[in-house]
């Protein structure tokens, strides 16, 4: 990042204060997705050149079983894509069902916290406990103690996904100014009109920006369950453990890109979601005039 | 910011509501925070339909005793001139607008008819915006508002209630110097008529707005005699009888007395 700012100032033309805003602000949507993206093709092209050197130069033909060149991966990627769509579909559902479910679990249990001290004192620290022990320790004893595999790999996306969502919705329904809760108060609101009316759009904020990191969160618990039940489970991680043991590393790779490119939709989508809901109202959205 | 004439028909019920504003008493007010008696049988009467302004120093305890009297806190007994509770019959604005962040300015005024399930009277929310010079911004959000544009969407939500009895704290200390002299000017005439009660810090904006001027001082605090300023509010800012006042009341807030009237008027001519 500081050697992106730097590239920029040196770049910048020493007239820059005379440039209009709008010109500005488009430069900047440049710099924002051009940047990353140069960085990335001199990062590939490294590595492809890389792998070309130690095929070629150093003798070592293997070598794409050891690190496969972009190139021979991209070709695998679309070689084996009859292996890996299935697999991704599997996956990307699992991830789908888990991150439903903890939002509905997370924001009504929330809800119920925030209404209810003692239900809040009586569960939180098993919310905690689930959020802190690590999920490849318990995803066996998960997959062996429920005997439908499916239901247990959305168990483990789930327990992964569910407390950010669960604590960062509980904070969002306690931040509301307490000067609104007065004047509903006042105004004679029922408890109800209270959590639907204020609590939960003061949550939102919160609760999107909970979402965005539950979602990968949820396609990480996913694939670890996975990779612990790789015998038995059809998605994607199960077909990257099967092609190292087919020595099939390029097809190990793509596999890879594969979850990678589903995590960033992800985050895209839902920092797009987030944008949509906030950008009329609350400061993280609202674009600033100056 | 002209007050439209043509929509004085839709405006009748809460002049109805005005008239009928009550006087409100507030005994034996006690407060202990932190193992510190703010105050300890404090008694306040508001006459009926006036402007009461309380002026005190930071932390004398001003408002808490508004939400004593909204019913946001305890310790102490409130009622109206006839002995009955004033539940239900209060408006409040304070120094926040208070404003849905996520509500346009109209869906704002409209809020208490939200909050009791009542059908939404959108046109009485757009005359009252329009009496506070704001029709032409109903749909825009907080966001995009000035903070005076903010507390005038505050203001026409307090009229859309149409409560009696009014509740202020410091509602215009955040706004510009000019904002704050309109703001005043405009919040004078739309509550004129109900029981009102400013917290303020500043002595002019009690001796602009208010029909008695009282003082909070001291731990725990008591009141010094109330002052009422001559003339009906909004008084006129060069008036010199107004900057005198103002003088002898910045001497009380400091602790100092009240000083003599001719030194006070050397001191700001």
């Amino acid at each position: 990042m500081a050697m992106a700012q730097t590239a920029v100032e040196q770049q910048a033309p020493a007239g820059a204060e005379a440039e209009d805003r709008a010109g500005s602000h488009r430069t900047g949507a440049l710099l924002r997705w051009g940047l990353p993206v140069l960085f990335g093709l001199i990062i590939l092209g490294g590595w492809e050149l890389f792998v070309w050197y130690r095929i070629n130069v150093d003798g070592i033909s293997h070598y794409n079983h050891i690190l496969p060149a972009p190139t021979t991966i991209a070709v695998a990627l679309v070689e084996d894509w009859h292996i890996l769509a299935p697999g991704w579909l599997v996956t990307l559902w699992i991830t789908a069902q888990a991150l439903f479910w903890a939002v509905v679990l997370g924001v009504g249990l929330a809800i119920a916290f925030s209404l209810s001290k003692w239900i809040e004192f009586s569960f939180f620290p098993y919310a905690v406990v689930l959020q802190v022990t690590p999920i490849v320790a318990i995803a066996p004893l998960i997959i062996t103690m429920l005997n439908d595999l499916d239901t247990a790999l959305l168990v483990c996306a789930w327990i992964v996904a569910f407390f950010p969502i669960l604590s960062n919705t509980i904070i969002g329904l306690r931040s509301v100014d307490h000067g609104l809760l007065d004047l509903y108060q006042m105004y004679g609101a029922s408890r109800w009109r209270v959590m639907l009316d204020l609590r939960l759009p003061s949550a939102l904020p919160y609760f999107l920006a909970a979402l965005k990191i539950s979602a990968g969160l949820s396609l990480i618990g996913a694939v670890v369950g996975e990779f612990v039940a790789y015998g038995q489970s059809p998605g994607l991680a199960a077909r990257i453990v099967e092609a190292s043991y087919l020595l099939k590393v390029p097809r190990m790779f793509a596999a890879l890109v594969l979850i990678s490119v589903t995590g960033i939709l992800l985050f895209l989508l839902f920092s797009f979601v987030s944008n949509l809901a906030l950008r009329s109202w609350h400061e993280s959205a609202v674009r600033r005039e100056r | 910011m002209s007050v439209r004439v043509d929509h004085s028909p839709q405006i009748v019920p809460e002049r109805a509501a005005a008239v009928a504003a009550p006087a409100v008493h507030i005994r034996d007010a006690t407060l202990v925070y932190d193992g510190t008696t703010l105050f300890d049988g404090l008694s306040l009467s508001l006459a009926a339909g006036t402007w009461t302004c309380i002026l005190g120093p930071s932390g004398v305890g001003k408002s808490s005793l508004l939400r004593m009297i909204a019913g946001l806190q305890s310790g102490g007994t409130v009622t109206d001139g006839e002995g009955r509770p004033v539940a239900g019959r209060i408006a409040w604005m304070a120094q926040q607008d208070l404003l849905l962040p996520w509500a346009t300015a109209i869906e704002n005024v409209l809020i208490g008819a939200k909050l009791r399930g009542e059908r939404p009277d959108r046109q009485r929310a757009l005359a009252l915006l329009d009496r506070v010079g704001l029709a032409a911004r109903a749909d825009a959000r907080p966001a995009q508002l000035s903070g005076g544009e903010r507390q005038r969407v505050a203001l026409a939500r307090t009229l859309m209630e149409g409560r009696p009895i009014v509740l202020m704290d410091e509602p215009f200390s955040a706004l510009d110097a000019v904002t704050r002299a309109s703001l005043q000017d405009l919040a004078a005439e739309l509550l004129r008529g109900r029981t009102v009660l400013l917290i303020t810090h500043d002595p002019l904006e009690a001796l602009r707005l208010g029909d008695t001027v009282l003082v909070m001082v001291g731990r725990p605090a008591r009141f010094e005699p109330p002052i009422p300023p001559a003339g009906t509010a909004p008084r006129r800012l060069d008036d010199p009888a107004l900057l005198r006042l103002q003088a002898t009341l910045l001497n009380l807030l400091a602790g100092r007395g009240p000083v003599p009237v001719a030194r006070a008027a050397g001191d700001v001519s």
